[in-house]
C-alpha cells in the first residue's frame, strides 16, 4: 500500500518540470515587466495622484482637485517656461532638421575625407549636455569668448552678450543644442540618402534631370520617413532639456531661459511644491505624449502599409 | 546615389564651381563642430595670464598639464575640495554594472519575448517600451521617496538601480529588434535537437549577438555616463556622480574662476564616452540610429 | 520506425480555423507527402507533429502512443526546414553532432555517427566549415545530415528543396528518395510542388484551406482525382475541364461537348466506357469532363481497334507549343481552351482541321456544382 503510494507520488514530479517549461519565458520576462510596471506605470500613478494633492514638503494623500493645475497656469515663470520650450524647440528642431538635411546631402556627393567629416559632425552627440553647457558657457562669455575675439581682430564695436540678456539667453540654449544634435540629424538623413533605390537616380538622369532637382523633386520627398522621425526625437528632446539649461544659463538671467524641465526640478527639490512639481510633471508627460502617440501611430501604420 | 557626379555629361565649369562650394561648407560646418573641442583644449593648457591676454582661438604657449592636475584632485567642489577623482569613480562605480545588468536582463526579456512567444508577448513589449518615452520629471518623485525608504537615498547602489531600470526598455527595445530578425527555425532546429530554454540562448543566440551586445553597452554607457538629471535629484555631497560634480566645480563662486580648471574638468568628464566614440563611433551610430528611429 | 496516427486534428488561431479536422493513418515506413498551396495549413500541420505547435482539438499519435503533450524533444523525430536552419556560429560538425550532444551522447560515439552520417551524405571533407561558407547544396546536405544523425522514428521534411535551383532541386529529390530506401523510415515531407508529391511519396495529401481533399497513392490521386481541386493541381499541364452533357446515343452513354467551328455550332459526342455506363441518372445533365492532355493525341486507325475506349473527334488547331518530346496543341472544345499532348511530327498547322482520339478510360467526370467527381 504504502509502496503505490510512493510510485504514485513520484510522476508528479513531472508536471513542475513541464509546467516550468512552458512557462519559462514569461518567468524571465516577469522581473523586467515588474520592474517596468513598479517604477514607470506606479510611479507615474503615484506622481498623478500627488498632482491633485496640496502636498508641500512631504506627499499628503488627500486628493483636492485640480487646485495644483490651476495654480500651475497661474504662474507667470510656468508661462515663460511653456513659451520657452516652444521658442526653443521650434527653432531647435527647425534648424537641426535643415542643416542636418543640408549637411547629409552634401556628405552624399562623393566627398572626399567622408568618414572624417562625419566623425566630426557626429562627436559632440557622445557628450553629455553639462559638458557641451560647459564649454558653450566658456566660449559665449561676453569678457573672454568671441566677444573678445572680434575686439582683439579689430571688431572693436563686436559685442555679444546673449549669455547675459534676458532676451536672448533663450536662444544661446539653441546654438548649443543644434550643436550637439545635428550631426544626429545627418547620420539618419544619411543613412536614408544611402539606401534610396539608384535605379530611380538613373532613371531621373536618363530624363534630363539635373542633381539638384533629382534631390529636390525625386529623393527629398521620399526620405519624409526621415523628416518625421528627426522631428519627433528633436521635440521629445527639447522637452526633455534640462541639464543643457543647468550648464549654460542656469535658468537665467533671472528665469528668462527656464524651461518646464528645470521648473519642476525647482518647485520639487528646492521650493518644497511637491504638489505644484508633480502638476507640472504631468504637463510635461501629456506634452511628450501629445508627440509620442502620433509618432508611434504613423510608424505602426506605416509598417502594416509597408 | 552619388554615382551621378561620375555619369558623362556632368563635367563643366559650373561643377567645378560646385564642388568648391560643396567643400566649403563642409569645412566650415566641421569648424562649428569642431573648434569648440580645441577652444576647451587650449584653454585647459593655457595659465590664468594667458586667458586674460590672448583669445579663444590663440594657442597655448606651452602644453601645461597644471590645470588638469587641479581638476583631478584638488579644486573645490562645494566645499570639499578634493577634485574630480572621487566623483569620477562614483561615476565609474555607478556606470558598470548599471550598463552590464541592464544589458543582460534586456537581452534575456528580447530574447523570450521574441524567440519563445507566449499569449500577450506583444502587449508586454509594448508596455516596456512605453518606458523610452516618459519625461523622466514624472518618476522622480516617488523615486527618491522609494530610494530613502530603502535606504538607497544619496548612494551608487541607488543610482544603479535607478538607471537599469530606466535602462531596460531600451535594451530590450535592442535585444528584442534584433532577436526578430533572427530566423525562428533556428530555435525549432535546437528545439528538436533537445535544447531547452537557456541552452538554446547560450549556445546559439549569444554567439550570433556580439554586434547588438556592443551596440546596447555603448548606447547604455553613453546614457548613464552622460545623465545629470537622476544625479542631481538623488544625490547630494560626496554620492554624486562626476556629471553633478562638474556642474558644481563650474558654479561654484568661491574665488578666482579658473576657466582653465573648469575646461579641464569638462574634458575629464568627457573622456570615457569620447574615447568610446572615437574607438567605436561606428557602433556608436548604429546604436543612436536604433535607439531613436524606432524608439 | 513508427507509425503516426492523426485523428481529428484542429488548429484555430482565434476565430480563424487553419486546420478543420485531419484524419490521416500512416504505416511504418511510409513516405507521406502533404502537399497544398501556401496558407493550406501543411506547414502547421507537420509543426504540430513535431510538438512546434499546440493543437487546438484532436490526438497525434506516434506508435499508438499520444504525443499531444509530449515535448518534442521527447517525440523522436528530426526535422529538416526549409531555411535549413543550421546554427551559423557551429561548425558543420558541431551542427551535425548537437542533437546527440543535447542527448549527452558520448564524445566518441558521436563522432562515429556524425563521421557515419557526414560521409553516406558526401560532406566529410566540410566537417571544419561554418554554414555561411558552405553552398545550397551543400547547406542541404548538412541539415540532412543532422536529421540522419538521430535516427529517429519519423522525419519530418519542411518545403527542404524549395531554397534550391532546378537542377539541384532534382538531384536532391533522388537523394531523399534513396535515403528513404535505404532507411525505410517513416517520413513526413510538406511540399507545394506536385511533382515532389508526386516522386517522392507512397501517400499524398492534398490539402486546401485546412481540409484533406483527398488521401491516396500516387498513382491514385492522379487518375482518379477525388474532386476538381486535386485534379487541377496535380498534373503538368493541368487537367482539361470541358463542361458537357451527360447523352445515350444508340444505347450508348456518352457526354455531348457543344462547340462552335468556323460561326456553326456543332457538338462532339464522345461514348464512355462500359464501366462507367453507371451513371444513367445523370443522362440529360451538365457534368465536367476531365481530361489529361496526354490522354488526347493525334488519331491513329491501328490503336483504335485494339483500343475500344479510344474515340475519335476532329478539330481545329489553334495554336502549338513545341516541348521536344511532345508539341502541346491547343483547341477549343465546350468554349473552354484544352491541350493535347501530341507527338510532333504528327501536328497539323494552326487553322487546319485535325484528327484526334480521346482515351475515355482514362476521363474523369465531375459534379459542376459540388466539384466532386461522379
Amino acid at each position: 500500500m504504502t509502496n503505490s503510494m510512493t510510485e504514485k507520488s513520484l510522476p508528479a514530479k513531472r508536471p513542475l518540470a513541464d509546467w516550468l517549461r512552458w512557462n519559462v519565458a514569461k518567468l524571465v520576462v516577469a522581473p523586467t515587466f515588474a520592474l517596468i510596471i513598479f517604477f514607470v506605470y506606479g510611479f507615474i500613478a503615484w506622481t498623478g495622484y500627488v498632482s491633485f494633492t496640496k502636498s508641500k514638503m512631504l506627499p499628503t494623500y488627500s486628493f483636492d482637485g485640480i487646485y495644483q493645475y490651476v495654480r500651475l497656469w497661474k504662474m507667470s515663470t510656468w508661462h515663460v517656461a511653456m513659451e520657452n520650450l516652444l521658442v526653443f524647440g521650434g527653432l531647435f528642431i527647425l534648424i537641426a532638421i535643415v542643416l542636418g538635411c543640408l549637411l547629409a546631402v552634401a556628405l552624399d556627393q562623393r566627398v572626399r575625407a567622408e568618414g572624417l567629416l562625419r566623425t566630426v559632425y557626429l562627436y559632440p552627440m557622445a557628450i553629455s549636455f553639462i559638458i557641451t553647457g560647459t564649454a558653450w558657457k566658456w566660449i559665449l562669455n561676453p569678457g573672454l569668448g568671441l566677444e573678445k575675439m572680434f575686439h582683439s581682430w579689430g571688431w572693436e564695436s563686436f559685442s555679444f552678450d546673449w549669455l547675459i540678456n534676458s532676451d536672448m539667453a533663450i536662444y544661446t540654449l539653441v546654438i548649443a543644442a543644434v550643436w550637439q544634435s545635428s550631426g544626429f540629424v545627418m547620420a539618419l538623413f544619411l543613412a536614408a540618402l544611402r539606401g534610396v533605390d539608384s535605379e530611380i537616380i538613373k532613371a531621373a538622369y536618363l530624363d534630363g534631370a539635373s542633381l539638384s532637382r533629382i534631390y529636390l523633386v525625386i529623393i527629398l520627398p521620399t526620405l519624409r520617413p526621415v523628416f518625421l522621425s528627426s522631428f519627433f526625437i528633436l521635440a521629445h528632446m527639447a522637452v526633455k532639456s534640462f541639464d543643457l539649461v543647468v550648464a549654460l544659463t542656469g535658468g537665467g538671467p533671472g528665469n528668462s531661459s527656464i524651461m518646464p524641465a528645470n521648473f519642476m526640478y525647482e518647485m520639487t527639490f528646492r521650493r518644497n511644491q511637491i504638489g505644484l512639481g508633480a502638476a507640472s510633471a504631468m504637463m510635461m508627460l501629456a506634452t511628450v505624449m501629445a508627440i509620442v502617440i502620433p509618432y508611434l501611430y504613423s510608424e505602426l501604420r506605416e509598417r502594416k502599409h509597408g | 546615389m552619388a554615382d551621378i557626379a561620375s555619369l558623362p555629361g556632368g563635367n563643366s565649369p559650373w561643377r567645378s564651381a560646385g564642388r568648391f562650394g560643396l567643400y566649403f561648407l563642409l569645412i566650415s560646418f566641421g569648424a562649428y563642430y569642431i573648434l569648440p573641442l580645441i577652444v576647451v583644449l587650449s584653454t585647459s593648457f593655457k595659465d590664468l595670464d594667458e586667458i586674460r591676454n590672448g583669445t579663444l582661438l590663440s594657442l597655448p604657449a606651452e602644453i601645461n598639464l597644471e590645470s588638469w592636475r587641479y581638476a583631478w584632485s584638488e579644486a573645490c567642489i562645494g566645499v570639499s575640495c578634493t577634485g574630480l577623482k572621487p566623483y569620477f569613480w562614483n561615476s565609474v562605480m555607478m556606470t558598470i554594472p548599471a550598463v552590464l545588468i541592464s544589458t543582460v536582463l534586456g537581452a534575456l526579456t528580447g530574447y523570450a519575448l521574441t524567440k519563445f512567444k507566449f499569449r500577450g508577448a506583444n502587449m508586454v513589449f509594448a508596455m516596456i517600451l512605453f518606458g523610452c518615452f516618459i519625461p523622466f520629471q514624472v518618476v522622480l518623485l516617488p523615486m527618491a521617496q522609494s530610494l530613502g525608504f530603502l535606504g538607497l537615498a544619496n548612494t551608487v547602489p541607488g543610482l544603479v538601480l535607478v538607471h537599469i531600470v530606466y535602462g531596460l526598455p531600451f535594451t530590450v527595445l535592442f535585444f528584442r529588434n534584433y532577436y526578430v530578425s533572427i530566423p525562428d527555425d533556428l530555435i525549432k532546429a535546437a528545439t528538436i535537437d533537445g535544447a531547452g530554454f537557456f541552452t538554446i540562448f547560450w549556445r546559439i543566440l549569444l554567439p550570433l549577438s556580439p554586434p547588438i551586445i556592443v551596440v546596447t553597452i555603448i548606447w547604455q554607457f553613453t546614457q548613464i555616463w552622460n545623465d545629470f538629471l537622476f544625479g542631481a535629484s538623488f544625490t547630494t555631497g560626496g554620492g554624486q556622480p562626476v556629471t553633478v560634480a562638474l556642474n558644481n566645480l563650474v558654479n561654484t563662486t568661491t574665488g578666482v574662476k579658473r576657466y582653465n580648471v573648469d575646461m579641464a574638468a569638462a574634458l575629464i568628464t568627457a573622456a570615457p564616452t569620447l574615447a568610446v566614440y572615437v574607438l567605436a563611433g561606428r557602433y556608436f551610430v548604429r546604436g543612436l540610429t536604433a535607439g531613436s528611429v524606432k524608439g | 520506425m513508427a507509425t503516426l496516427t492523426i485523428q481529428n486534428v484542429k488548429k484555430s488561431y482565434g476565430a480563424v480555423d487553419v486546420l478543420k479536422g485531419i484524419d490521416l493513418e500512416l504505416e511504418n515506413g511510409e513516405f507521406l507527402v502533404l502537399l497544398g498551396p501556401s496558407g493550406c495549413g501543411k506547414s502547421t500541420l507537420l509543426n504540430m507533429i513535431a510538438g512546434l505547435d499546440t493543437i487546438t482539438d484532436g490526438e497525434i499519435l506516434i506508435n499508438n502512443k499520444v504525443v499531444n503533450d509530449v515535448h518534442p524533444k521527447d517525440r523522436d523525430i528530426a526535422m529538416v526546414f526549409q531555411s535549413y536552419a543550421l546554427y551559423p556560429n557551429m561548425t558543420v560538425e558541431r551542427n551535425i553532432g548537437f542533437g546527440l550532444e543535447m542527448r549527452k551522447v558520448t564524445k566518441e560515439d558521436r563522432e562515429r555517427r556524425v563521421d557515419e552520417a557526414a560521409r553516406m551524405l558526401q560532406i566529410d571533407h566540410l566537417r571544419d566549415r561554418k554554414p555561411a561558407q558552405l553552398s545550397g547544396g551543400q547547406r542541404q546536405r548538412v541539415a540532412m545530415g543532422r536529421a540522419l544523425v538521430r535516427k529517429p522514428e519519423i522525419f519530418l521534411f519542411d518545403e527542404p528543396l524549395s531554397n534550391l535551383d532546378a537542377k539541384l532541386r532534382v538531384e536532391m529529390r533522388t537523394e531523399i528518395k534513396k535515403l528513404h530506401q535505404r532507411l525505410g523510415t517513416t517520413m513526413v515531407y510538406v511540399t507545394h510542388d506536385q511533382i515532389e508529391a508526386m516522386t517522392l511519396a507512397s501517400r499524398i495529401a492534398i490539402l486546401r484551406e485546412g481540409e484533406i481533399q483527398q488521401f491516396a497513392s500516387p498513382q491514385e490521386v492522379y487518375e482518379r482525382p477525388a474532386n476538381m481541386y486535386v485534379a487541377g493541381f496535380v498534373g503538368s499541364p493541368a487537367m482539361n475541364f470541358i463542361p458537357a452533357t451527360v447523352v445515350s446515343e444508340n444505347d450508348r452513354l456518352g457526354v455531348s461537348i457543344e462547340r462552335t467551328a468556323r460561326g456553326e455550332r456543332s457538338s462532339v459526342f464522345l461514348a464512355l466506357p462500359d464501366d462507367l455506363q453507371s451513371i444513367g441518372e445523370w443522362i440529360g445533365r451538365e457534368v465536367i469532363l476531365g481530361i489529361r492532355p496526354e490522354t488526347l493525341t493525334h488519331r491513329s486507325d491501328a490503336e483504335m481497334t485494339q483500343n475500344k475506349r479510344l474515340q475519335p473527334f476532329d478539330c481545329q488547331v489553334e495554336v502549338l507549343e513545341p516541348t521536344g518530346a511532345d508539341t502541346l496543341t491547343y483547341i477549343e472544345l465546350g468554349g473552354r481552351e484544352v491541350i493535347a499532348r501530341v507527338n510532333p511530327y504528327n501536328t497539323s498547322n494552326p487553322g487546319e482541321t485535325m484528327a484526334f482520339m480521346v482515351d475515355m478510360g482514362k476521363a474523369s467526370l465531375f459534379d459542376p456544382k459540388s466539384e466532386m467527381r461522379i
